[in-house]
């Protein structure tokens, strides 16, 4: 029998445990934001803040990034996480450690059925994904963190209780150096899809659980293949079940395989049993070595709030769906980005609370949707009766001949940056604008994300506006967080270029167009035709200064 | 979702489904339906037609009860 080499493991960086001044006194201190795990939607929250000067502390109860080793985890990160990363200034260092890629195929049998080009829709300086082992992302978040220097972080600190006070929160911690308590304005429980926290407040997950069984393998190969995203319905190398093949960063391949529901997880993970499987898909000539192998079962939950009194749940704290299509830790992801802003605004005394609650408004909502997506990419890869068998038999058969069957071939589609339902902050709904790459009227180049860099305000991009009128805006919203530009014309105010993509992107028709856009880039309001009083207004709406709180 | 008569031959087009399952395992015929209703559903186009007549086919008062 052939025997299979494991790769030397991957060297994690550690942090130190510094013992926190609360240790030593018997005060109990009080934060405005206490953030709770150092996962992707943790990280990208507290880093978020701290890009906006606020500071937070985040506690993490181990003192390094990733779980069970170098396991890959989370791998497909979309465009919507790349933008907010290069807002946060480490989307460079992703890319480059990354493998990008936009196309995929879907095979049945030896026989492609299906492909996507994501980049067709794309005008984002960001590509629709990069495929990077998880705990390079959250490595990449600490050190930014720590870079701006703004956030206590505090490994080693485990929360052993959180008691909800009518003002707040307060949190017991143990540390290796003792017990403390701190109390917080604000609670963020991002400790992810068993949050303690979460049980321990008795908190509904309307969870369910899948009979699908899959085996992950994370191995290295010489084998001169695309990077792009494979799928197979099913597989002759898998028996007949479906295989996902992804390339990630190292020359490490994610391949993931469906397994039959009454597997033994523990020898379907032996590292004879998944050699042979890799042997087979990937021929007698090809040398690997492993890097992580292990079983995988999935399953779903989501909150009904995602907020509850001064505790606020993002990522798998709040919502777990099936892994098809990306869309767990990206949604954790911008649900961190959703909030940070918001958060920033309530500690500047620039937004009332009310704004705190359109949070649950907004990513409730789109977990609930990616939710259903996923439940039904799952349910395609799994049929639960001889008639889903049958209508799947079907579906394949027809895709290889016809075009319109392959739009039914769902082996998972790719995470999104969700709409927003309207509400009274969004009351147009919000849609996300990417990052549209921007030219100064001098001919500098840049970016929505770098105008977004700087500070925690609103963009309004107002086309061509009259010098009286853009005046009169700028007294209008004076006391309020908007940097106002001007596309194209004389107005006086910092001008962008005019530029077909831009505003047919932004969807601005005319001269006095102005589009309203969040901290977060969702487009909050679109006036065909500006006012200054309209724009004070839309901004007002959109920061819930209006909603009683 | 149209439930007046529009088939122009209806006898020729029932002769022409029957035919087509002739010889065929239950199986099969199972396999040779469910292309035959992505095809349809497709000509449909109609996502409002498609659900309702989702609806029409499962309300059917004869299929027999789940075992």
């Amino acid at each position: 029998m052939e025997t299979f080499a494991f790769a030397p493991a991957c060297e994690l960086p550690v942090w130190p445990f510094t013992p926190p001044p609360e240790l030593a006194s018997t005060k109990i201190v009080r934060h405005p934001i206490v953030i709770v795990g150092a996962g992707p939607s943790g990280l990208t929250l507290a880093c978020d803040l701290a890009q906006r000067g606020v500071h937070a502390v985040l506690l993490d109860e181990d003192d390094t990034v990733g779980v069970r080793g170098a396991s890959s985890r989370g791998i497909c990160y979309a465009q919507k996480s790349l933008e907010i990363f290069e807002r946060l200034g480490i989307c460079e260092r992703i890319a480059a450690k990354g493998i990008t890629w936009s196309f995929g195929r879907t095979f049945s049998g030896t026989q492609e059925v299906y492909n996507f080009n994501l980049q067709a829709d794309s005008v984002s300086k960001q590509p629709p994904f990069i495929n990077l082992q998880q705990f390079y992302v959250e490595w990449f978040l600490v050190e930014r963190i720590l870079e701006l220097g703004l956030t206590d972080m505090r490994w080693k600190s485990r929360v052993t209780r959180v008691e909800p006070l009518s003002d707040g929160v307060r949190i017991k911690i143990e540390t290796p150096a003792g017990r403390y308590t701190i109390e917080a304005d604000r609670l963020i429980d991002a400790t992810g899809a068993n949050s303690p926290i979460r049980t321990q407040l008795g908190i509904e997950t309307h969870s369910s659980r899948s009979t699908d069984r899959w085996c992950i393998s994370d191995v290295r190969f010489q084998k001169p293949l695309p990077a792009e995203r494979w799928t197979w319905v099913d597989a002759p190398f898998n028996e007949g079940r479906g295989v996902w093949q992804h390339l990630m960063a190292d020359g490490v391949w994610r391949i993931d395989y469906q397994m039959p529901e009454d597997c033994d997880t523990a020898r379907i993970s032996q590292p004879e049993v998944a050699g042979a499987r890799l042997r087979e898909q990937l021929g007698p000539d090809v040398a690997f070595e492993f890097v992580w192998i292990g079983p995988y079962g999935y399953r779903d939950h989501l909150l009904d709030s995602f907020r509850h009194g001064h505790v606020f749940f993002i990522g798998d704290a709040a919502h777990v769906v099936s892994p098809f299509g990306a869309r767990g830790g990206n949604s954790g992801i911008q649900d961190a980005a959703n909030l940070g802003w918001k958060l920033a605004l309530v500690a500047q005394g620039q937004a009332g609370d009310a704004l705190l609650d359109s949070y649950d408004a907004e990513r409730q909502p789109a977990a609930k949707q990616n939710l259903q997506v996923t439940s039904r990419s799952a349910r395609f890869l799994a049929p639960r009766s001889p008639a889903e068998h049958t209508l799947r038999r079907a579906v394949v058969a027809l895709a290889a001949r016809h075009p319109f069957a392959r739009a039914l071939v769902n082996t998972g589609r790719m995470s999104v940056a969700n709409d927003y339902p309207a509400a009274p902050q969004l009351p147009e709904g919000g849609r996300s604008v990417q990052n549209l790459p921007l030219r100064w009227a001098d001919g500098r180049e840049t970016t929505l994300m770098q105008l977004l860099a700087e500070g925690t305000q609103c963009i309004g991009l107002w086309s061509a506006p009259a010098r009286t009128e853009a005046r009169a805006a700028m007294d209008a919203t004076v006391s309020l967080p908007l940097r106002l530009l001007a596309i194209g014309g004389d107005s006086g105010l910092p001008t962008l270029q005019a530029d077909e993509k831009l505003t047919r992107h932004l969807g601005i028709h005319d001269a006095g167009g102005f589009v309203l856009i969040r901290p977060d880039a969702y487009r909050a309001a679109t006036l065909p035709h500006a006012t200054p009083d309209a724009m004070a207004a839309a901004l007002r709406t959109a920061l819930a200064h209006d909603t009683a709180p | 979702m149209i439930t007046e008569p529009r088939i122009p031959d209806p006898d020729g087009f029932y002769a022409a489904l029957l035919a087509a399952h002739e010889g065929l395992s239950e199986a099969q015929s199972a396999d040779l339906n469910a292309r035959l209703v992505l095809l349809l559903a497709n000509q449909c186009g109609d996502q409002a037609v498609l659900l309702a007549c989702i609806r029409a086919a499962t309300e059917d008062p004869t299929t027999a009860p789940a075992p």
